[in-house]
């Protein structure tokens, strides 16, 4: 069968070569005309949908409600990395249907505590009614992150009557369910419309009202609703400047939701919930076992949160540092890499052995899940740097292609198996980006576990990295290729387009030129931080303008 | 299987809990529909998905149909003169469209359409620009036409109920039903919601009812009004969102007050909910059978006429540590070691095996339920779909349907058919006859000229 392999290996270089050798490229997915926009780097901003991560985080802040309500919403569409990309999301009947059960669910809920909903009045002192639109007011506001509209209130107050004026409902308490229910299925709660003010700045572009920005801020910065301080500043009209709105951020990513963010980010770019269907031969890795899982995936996210949030920043320190947080279990299984000695299930920060382990890159978790579940994987491990950190594409493989991962050869190392295929020149066209890449980090296991030896001989972690714009050449181990990742541009520049991706729920297209390139001066000029890319990310004009709606019958574009 | 009993409860575990309904309020209702009316057991459609292609080499059945000693089917054989195995039909359209073997297998296979270009999905993560982008699925896929055409005849309590087994993601991999072009129909994956959404109501008095539908109806009209104020301010492809989350609005107040129950049949086996942990890959059996059990069960007091039950999705990677033989080793992972792999091909028998049984209970569930003179299945076709041939070679040419149930005699069942290359349009236009709502063609018309020959009675 070897010589099928060989064919299909041809049909896949013939096919897919220009792939492999090709840069990355840009286009826009449509032309846009306007030369004032264009030279402004302005684009439409989508209607954006909550995610389920949002509507929880949103009903927490609304109502108080931590049951996570929306996690039986189907779930988002994954698009260029990240499920809350605009254009991808997508409605369906049974999203529609959930909506209104998972309304229906938070109301009930909601209305057990009367004097939480409404501290500031009392019906029975006050009346119904007036307690009644009082509530409105309120929380319809803060549901739509804006005031209401009289039509809203008048709306909501209807729905309000309707109920207490029906004979099987009839309470004050049913009034008010029935009010949060329609608003949480109302698409001013459902979805972020940005559409911008009245008076353009230059051409059509248009800046945000206040309103818009203190959420465009909040679900940005902290995946939620706005809180009472931007609120305020919104009714101030006080997110106008480029000032005004760098000092919300800064104030914002002090804050403990800010975590949400550095998770929910580091989930999706890392493909951390890979993580949670990692499994191993345990004849082969007996270390293992499944309780591993949630400790791999906490000991990185409490560590890209805590250098982000608390540490230095910077993106040297996420790829290079040599400490990093674990309890006694996950500390046990690392073994020596482990220099402190550290009891109980709590994660604490621990100092690592520096010839071993380097930042995120290297922690078992990634190392396990980019692993074959009875040896490592050069092919997986060098196509998640390439992915992820660089932002190469690699092309799928092709159709008809018979794909054979070498069986376990005992008298061979993983990085002689591979290098076998790899040297197979009908398969080098990709596998030349990936498996040397891969072989750098030979030195950790199917379960991430540190080796100096595989079946009697010594480990070879050198690897020649080619076709990268800034770092080419031969590295021993994943220290050094760690080191030369935090310096390349290739990387700096990747890390930013991703947060750009996910911060905008929108891909990068020709018209962010501009913007991109301004954040990455900031990330640059910051010495790579990404505190200071993330508030950066609300000072570029793809954030803080948009080209004026185009209502039907303006113009001869829509139809 | 046992014959079930008239006003059985219906029963279950809900996160650790009892829950007993009792079905005979049902009488009390006003049934809609004209068949619960007349009493006439309506057609209805299944299709069952499983991924990765088969077994090709011993997947068809011997001359004689006797599967007992199928090395795939045994579980099968007592319906095999129910049964259609169709060989040599291919997904043609899926190489003529853009997307890899996966995409184009899943996006295809009830659409015969394909894929739309877009900016959406590719393998790994994706910068603008790159031509390995594809969109959604390209057609409407064939049930979800079929709904909407018995939609005009009869209102459901759903239109459609597409039941999921762990297919957790959404992307072009894991969708085979589309409303329209570019408009994917998301499964419903946890069972214990689908317990509620579907059987909740069974529960409440019929005043009760009124007072729930009344609220609701109360509520959307609101919510309704809602959108046409809010939609004023979009743009025109904002507003095109908008028009179909409102659309869905309409559709879901239409269908409120929809409380069918068909006949004697609407009764229930004894449900086992699998909780809180449905998505864990070790409770995939026990997730994919309370699904059965509630897939059977709403066909039964006629919440829907067409159903899907997709088994995770395409690219699955499902581990099946409860076939004891198994290597703990993913069915995508396994499903590409070469055709020499005897260890690898024994995994994928034991896998392909298994799904075959769990077919043979739904099968079960369904020929033990009789309407008239008929069981549920005689008045059913089932349609097991898989988006490959085969897994290591991608091929979407001789996937393996397989038809259950003769949809109350259009087909000829108990055999076996080599079409010898057939496109596997054909198959969807011959399913569109089956359920009386006949078309010429289904998406691509060069690959859909008419039914398959052969297959009806």
């Amino acid at each position: 069968m070897l010589a099928q392999g060989i064919k299909y290996c041809l049909l896949f270089a013939a096919v897919f070569v220009a792939g492999c050798n090709g840069a990355i490229g840009g286009s826009g997915e449509r032309a846009i005309n306007d030369g004032v926009a264009k030279s402004l780097c302005v684009v439409d901003t989508p209607i954006r949908r909550l995610t389920r991560f949002e509507y929880n985080r949103t009903v927490r802040d609304l109502l108080g409600d931590t049951s996570n309500p929306a996690d039986v919403l189907p779930p988002e569409e994954e698009v260029a990395g990240f499920n809350n990309q605009a254009a991808a999301l997508t409605s369906s009947d049974l999203l529609i249907e959930q909506y209104m059960k998972v309304a229906e669910d938070v109301g009930a809920r909601a209305v057990l505590d009367m004097v939480a909903l409404l501290p500031d009045c009392d019906p029975g002192l006050e009346g119904d009614d007036a307690c009644a639109l009082s509530f409105i007011r309120d929380f319809g506001g803060r549901a739509f992150r804006r005031p209401l509209s009289q039509a809203e209130i008048d709306r909501l107050k209807a729905v309000f009557d309707w109920a207490v004026n029906d004979p099987d409902l009839g309470r004050f308490e049913d009034g008010i369910q029935v009010v949060i229910e329609a608003a949480l299925q109302s698409p001013s709660f459902l979805y972020r419309p940005e559409l911008g003010g009245e008076i353009p700045v230059e051409g059509d572009v248009v800046p945000f009202t206040s309103w818009e920005m203190a959420t465009k801020l909040s679900y940005m910065l902290w995946n939620t609703m706005p809180d009472a301080a931007l609120f305020a500043a919104a009714e101030a009209d006080a997110l106008q400047t480029k000032e005004q709105i760098a000092a919300q951020a800064t104030r914002m990513l002090d804050d403990d939701k800010a975590r949400d963010l550095i998770r929910n980010f580091h989930t999706q770019w890392l493909l951390l919930t890979h993580l949670d269907s990692v499994t191993k031969d345990t004849s082969v890795y007996p270390a293992f076992n499944g309780s591993l899982r949630p400790l791999w995936t906490e000991e990185i996210q409490a560590f890209v949160e805590h250098v982000i949030l608390e540490g230095d920043g910077s993106l040297q320190t996420l790829l290079t540092a040599d400490f990093s947080f674990m309890n006694e279990a996950l500390a046990s299984f690392y073994g020596d890499d482990v220099l402190d000695s550290v009891t109980g299930s709590e994660f604490r920060q621990v100092q690592l052995d520096s010839n071993r382990r380097a930042g995120f890159l290297t922690s078992a978790g990634l190392m396990a899940t980019h692993a074959n579940v009875n040896q490592s994987s050069p092919v997986f491990r060098g196509k998640f740097v390439r992915e992820q950190l660089m932002c190469n594409t690699l092309p799928p493989p092709p159709n008809d292609l018979v794909i054979e991962p070498p069986e376990l050869d005992p008298s061979k190392t993983t990085k002689e198996q591979f290098e076998e295929i790899g040297a197979n020149p009908a398969c080098a066209g990709c596998h030349t980006l990936m498996n040397p890449i891969g072989f750098i980090f030979e030195h950790y296991d199917g379960v991430g576990q540190w080796r100096d030896q595989q079946n009697g001989k010594a480990i070879d972690a050198i690897g020649e990295v080619v076709q990268t714009d800034d770092i080419d050449g031969d590295y021993d181990g994943a220290i050094e290729l760690a080191s030369a990742l935090a310096g390349s541009t290739q990387v700096q520049e990747c890390v930013s387009s991703q947060w750009f991706r996910f911060a905008y729920n929108r891909t990068v297209t020709q018209e962010d030129s501009c913007s991109l390139e301004q954040l990455n001066d900031v990330f640059r000029s910051s010495n790579f931080n990404v505190r200071a890319l993330l508030v950066a990310l609300t000072q570029t004009n793809a954030f803080l303008y948009r080209r004026a709606v185009e209502l039907e019958g303006d113009a001869g574009g829509a139809q | 299987m046992k014959r079930m009993k008239r006003r059985a409860m219906l029963k279950g575990t809900l996160f650790g809990g009892t829950v007993a309904i009792g079905l005979p309020m049902l009488d009390a209702m006003m049934p809609r529909t004209t068949a619960a009316q007349t009493g006439a057991a309506p057609k209805r459609i299944v299709f069952w998905f499983t991924a990765n292609g088969t077994r090709q080499d011993i997947w068809s059945p011997p001359a004689n149909m006797d599967l007992s000693g199928h090395p795939l089917h045994a579980a099968m054989a007592p319906f095999s003169n129910k049964l259609i195995f169709l060989d040599g039909v291919d997904q043609d359209v899926a190489y003529d469209s853009i997307g890899d073997g996966h995409q184009t297998g899943m996006a295809c296979v009830l659409t015969n359409a394909e894929i739309l270009t877009g900016t959406l999905f590719c393998e790994g993560n994706c910068d603008a620009g790159n031509e390995q982008y594809v969109g959604w699925g390209g057609g409407q896929s064939v049930d979800q036409y079929i709904a909407d055409e018995i939609a005009k005849d009869v209102v459901t309590k759903f239109k459609s109920l597409e039941l999921g087994v762990q297919v957790k993601s959404s992307s072009v991999w894991s969708r085979m039903s589309y409303s329209a072009p570019d408009q994917p129909v998301p499964p419903r994956e946890d069972p214990n919601q689908n317990f509620t959404d579907f059987f909740s109501e069974i529960e409440s008095d019929p005043f009760a009812l009124k007072l729930i539908q009344r609220r609701r109806k109360s509520i959307l009209d609101a919510v309704m009004e809602d959108h046409a104020a809010f939609q004023n301010r979009l743009g025109y492809e904002d507003k095109q969102k908008l028009d179909k989350h409102l659309q869905s609005i309409r559709d879901l107040e239409s269908r409120l007050a929809v409380t069918t129950n068909f006949g004697e049949a609407c009764s229930s086996p004894e449900l086992s909910l699998p909780g809180g942990s449905f998505a864990q890959n070790d409770m995939y059996p026990a997730t994919g059978k309370a699904q059965m059990d509630m897939l059977v069960m709403a066909l039964a007091c006629d919440l829907t006429r067409v159903a899907s039950l997709q088994w995770s999705r395409s690219v699955s990677g499902v581990r099946f540590n409860w076939v004891p033989q198994l290597y703990d080793e993913g069915h995508h992972g396994l499903s590409h070691y070469d055709d020499s792999d005897e260890s690898a091909k024994a995994d994928l028998l034991e896998i392909n095996k298994w799904y075959s049984e769990q077919f043979a209970y739904l099968l079960g569930l369904m020929d033990g339920i009789q309407e008239g003179d008929n069981t549920m299945l005689d008045n059913t076709v089932v349609v097991w779909v898989n988006e490959l041939g085969q897994g290591n070679s991608h091929t979407r040419r001789d996937i393996p349907f397989i038809l259950a149930g003769g949809c109350q005699g259009y087909f000829n069942t108990g055999q076996h058919v080599d079409f010898g290359g057939e496109p596997h349009g054909k198959l969807l236009v011959s399913l569109t006859h089956a359920m009386g709502k006949p078309v010429s063609t289904f998406g691509v018309p060069q690959y859909s000229q008419g039914p398959l020959s052969g297959l009806s009675a």
